[in-house]
């Protein structure tokens, strides 16, 4: 506007002269937390070096993409730290006590036997998150069950998010739903799901049962536990 | 010369700092970043406690190996089965940090289930974030393998018949010559002797370690980049 047709109007004098430009952008489009609001740990802070040692690991991270939050109601949202933060520390504290009173009170597990000696005769038996596996292969021909059936169970887990994505919508037409839901409130996945589990549960609970334990079974009957 | 005041040191590190790089506004973006409130659900912390425990091996891992010898020696005198006697019995705290390394290890795994489960049943899997899941399931083989290599380690009765029969099943991979070629890659050998606890030994802690966390970062960007994933 040209200064000699420039007129103030009224409140002028009260107004501000610089009107406060809110820049969106310079924080990657994403809301922060107002300074205002913040830890009053600033760059002369004592504190600070903590506080960047925290953000060091994000920003290692590289740059946030569009999240959620940055669409959010400021009531629906809190700040990474301290909000977000705090109950780390105390997870790690309690995961390392819990560990600890394990390694302390549970010694049984950790003795060792007798050094190897491969002359020696002994049933071998794998740790428990193996033990499903290990019963699983006596249920069938070893090769099917040991180099068929896992990769192809591990294949399907990996490539999931396709077969989901590109499976569900077409069974969800032919079910008559108008969207394909998630596992927790799908009947299909979700049902699938805890019935794997289930399995997995099961014939480890098999094993556990000894080998004196054993059922029948349409090959190699009777199936015994490990 | 007056000696300057911590703070006005640490002022100046930073002033430093930020004429180099946005050093400040990059700590305020990551510390002040909103987050959803959803995301203080108690499911949503598995990841992080999957993350603490495996730091936890590491370090445990890292303070193993000092005592350590990967040397299986001849039937009857093996140095690694007494190394490993030795920190058990001998060694300052060496049962305490071979338990938390060996319940940290067991723990891990529940926590890698429990964590899929949550991604699973929540759909977090879903679009844009199937190269994450997809990095998660290596994580998880990668965790796996982990413990089957770190089995062998103490080399007591135990851990040789259960390795010599996982050794067997990759083995016996058709045809004959690729599961010759995977026996004799495991192995070092005919048998299950020292080659293959060399090998155990290098695979558990160099490859392992640097894949996991190659992989973890890998994971960790993908988050910040996306985002912690809506709820159900």
């Amino acid at each position: 506007m040209d200064e000699t047709t420039r007129k103030d109007g009224p409140g002028a004098a009260t107004a501000a002269t610089v009107i406060p430009i809110i820049e969106v952008d310079s924080h990657g489009g994403h809301v922060l937390e107002p300074e205002w609001k913040r830890l009053p740990i600033g760059p002369d802070h004592i504190l600070y070096p903590v506080v960047v040692g925290l953000a060091l690991f994000p920003i290692l991270m590289g740059a946030a993409g569009h999240h959620l939050a940055d669409d959010m109601p400021d009531e629906d949202t809190h700040p990474f730290f301290p909000d977000h933060f705090w109950p780390y520390p105390i997870i790690a504290v309690v995961m390392l006590v819990t560990v600890g009173l394990l390694a302390f009170f549970v010694q049984k597990d950790l003795q060792l036997e007798v050094p190897a000696d491969p002359r020696a005769v002994t049933v071998p038996r794998p740790d428990w998150y193996f033990l499903f596996l290990f019963q699983f292969l006596k249920l069938g021909p070893e090769l099917i069950m040991s180099l068929v059936i896992p990769p192809v169970v591990f294949v399907v887990f990996l490539l999931w998010p396709f077969i989901d994505a590109i499976g569900g919508p077409k069974v969800a037409r032919r079910m008559g739903w108008k969207t394909w839901p998630v596992p927790g409130r799908n009947f299909i996945t979700g049902a699938g799901y805890v019935i794997f589990l289930a399995i997995i549960a099961l014939l480890t609970l098999w094993a556990l049962a000894g080998p004196q334990f054993c059922l029948p079974w349409i090959i190699n009957s009777p199936v015994c536990g490990a | 010369m007056a000696i300057p005041h911590p703070r006005e040191i640490q002022l100046a590190v930073v002033q430093w700092l930020d004429e180099r790089y946005p050093f400040t506004k990059s700590v305020d973006e990551a510390l002040y970043q909103r987050v959803p409130n959803f995301a203080n659900a108690f499911y949503y912390c598995f990841g992080g406690m999957v993350f603490i425990l495996i730091v936890l091996q590491l370090l445990t891992g890292i303070l193993l190996s000092l005592y350590y010898v990967p040397d299986a020696g001849v039937i009857g005198n093996s140095p690694a089965y007494d190394s490993v006697k030795y920190i058990q019995s001998t060694a300052y705290l060496g049962w305490l940090i071979r338990g938390i390394h060996f319940w940290g290890a067991n723990i891990l795994i529940i926590m890698v289930l429990i964590h899929m489960a949550r991604v699973y049943w929540t759909g977090s899997y879903r679009a844009p974030r199937e190269l994450n899941w997809m990095v998660g399931i290596v994580m998880l083989l990668i965790i796996l393998v982990f413990s089957l290599s770190g089995y062998l380690l103490p080399w007591d009765t135990k851990a040789y018949f259960a390795t010599e029969v996982t050794i067997k099943i990759a083995g016996s991979a058709p045809p004959a010559q690729l599961g010759a070629f995977i026996r004799e890659i495991l192995q070092g050998g005919a048998v299950v002797g020292p080659p293959t606890l060399q090998r155990f030994f290098t695979v558990h802690v160099f490859l392992l370690p640097a894949l996991i966390v190659l992989l973890m970062y890998v994971h960790f960007r993908f988050i910040r980049a996306h985002g912690i994933s809506e709820p159900m």
